[in-house]
């Protein structure tokens, strides 16, 4: 048999992926660089802010050698933006994710980094966590990111209650808004289900219900599939004029 | 399907009404008669063996028995289904329903069936995810019982795996709170 485990992350996984996100600290007490497999960490120097992996900057925090600065995204008004936006702008889509940061090139103008989409971002490139990071957009680690920091660092959270309770009715929405999303298979699986905006909490939270429900419509329209696969062969016998995979010129 | 899957040999057990076509001589004890097997008799027949002996046909002669729709699937739940889909118990028609739709549909050419379920197990598994999340708290009282009482054996793994998933995000929550 195979491993025990579910398919995907468990939630325990998807939370230590989540300790690798940077974030800005204020150290309080200097600290020199520690040369780590990542890379070494800035040597700390109050009250120089710099940005460091969550793990370690929970770990300072517990020690009170530092404070840390929540991302704007974490703050009441862009929870409710984002509320707002779940519910009354866009109730069936996902809030998009960040976009990427701002860079100048140094002849006067800005433009946003990997414009061109050559290559595909993602954190630690990405400063979804720190200070840095736009506010009212969800990076992919926001659940456990923000439940980190609640249960760590709360008094670090400007009015830290509000947030945790405006963070539940995040959650709520967006639970909903998952199983409602899978009202789209009616008519059987034949798309795709864009989940770009879903944090990786979520994820691992609904992946084993999608996917049921999915692999239940696949059954039940396995024969329907299976006798217009055949009709479609008979058809494509008489006139071979649709293009086959080998015509794509790959 | 697996082999070894549970559901898939109980749904093979379960039993669809057919009718006779030949006369087949010492087989009366299915029917509680002591001639044998008149043709036209109607009979209960194991999915299994229903199956086999409707698509198996001796070179001229036609099969042995005609398969008929299983009461389950008949045209009343199917309009009541199409009326609304949380309001039947399905376990109540049968506990493998979507089970033996699906053997159905392999055999008949029913896409109205097949597009009737398929609906019908979208919008409870709606339902179910909801309960599944909410199940817990109790927050939706005593209709979520009567519901998920009704649940058909798909349906009821549904639930397993989501609120698996729903304990599962839950219980790391509350460790981070107390660690």
């Amino acid at each position: 048999m195979a491993l025990p485990l579910p398919p995907g992350l468990v939630p325990s996984e998807v939370a230590f992926l989540c300790e690798m996100e940077h974030v800005t600290i204020v150290p309080r007490q200097r600290l020199e660089s520690i040369e780590l497999l990542s890379g070494a960490t800035p040597s700390l120097r109050p009250p120089r802010r710099e940005d460091i992996p969550l793990w370690l900057a929970l770990l300072l925090k517990k020690q009170r050698r530092a404070n840390i600065l929540p991302p704007p995204w974490l703050h009441v008004d862009s929870l409710r933006d984002l509320i707002h936006h779940e519910t009354v702008t866009d109730p069936t889509g996902w809030s998009l994710p960040p976009p990427p940061p701002v860079r100048a090139d140094g002849r006067g103008n800005a433009r946003r980094l990997n414009s061109d989409a050559t290559t595909v971002l993602s954190p630690p490139f990405l400063p979804s966590c720190t200070s840095s990071a736009p506010a009212g957009a969800l990076p992919y680690h926001w659940f456990e990111f923000a439940e980190m920091l609640l249960a760590h660092a709360s008094d670090d959270v400007p009015s830290a209650s509000d947030v945790r309770s405006l963070l539940r009715d995040l959650q709520e929405v967006r639970a909903a808004k998952m199983r409602t999303s899978i009202a789209g298979l009616e008519s059987g699986v034949d798309g795709v289900m864009s989940l770009l905006g879903v944090g990786a909490m979520e994820l691992s939270e609904s992946r084993g219900f999608v996917t049921g429900v999915v692999e239940g419509v696949r059954k039940l329209g396995a024969s329907a599939e299976a006798s217009r696969r055949e009709e479609e062969e008979e058809r494509g016998g008489a006139d071979d004029d649709e293009p086959s995979d080998d015509d794509m010129g790959i | 399907m697996s082999y070894y899957d549970v559901d898939a040999i109980l749904t093979d057990g379960e039993k669809v009404p057919c009718t006779f076509e030949l006369d087949v001589p010492y087989l009366g004890h299915l029917d509680n008669s002591t001639t044998g097997l008149k043709p036209g008799t109607a009979l209960s027949l194991p999915l299994w063996l229903a199956e086999m002996l409707a698509l198996a046909s001796t070179g001229d002669s036609k099969a042995p028995l005609i398969l008929n729709m299983p009461p389950c699937l008949s045209e009343q739940v199917i309009a009541a289904l199409r009326a609304d889909p949380r309001s039947v118990t399905l376990r109540e028609q049968n506990v493998h329903l979507y089970g033996v739709g699906v053997r159905m549909l392999d055999l008949f050419d029913e896409r109205e069936l097949g597009n009737t379920l398929r609906k019908t197990f979208v919008v409870r598994a709606g339902e179910v995810g909801l309960h599944a999340r909410k199940a817990d708290d109790g927050s939706l009282g005593g209709q979520g019982e009567e519901f998920l009482r009704g649940l058909e054996e798909w349906e009821r793994s549904l639930f397993r795996r989501a609120h698996e998933g729903v304990k599962s995000a839950k219980e790391w929550t509350e460790k981070v709170k107390k660690s």
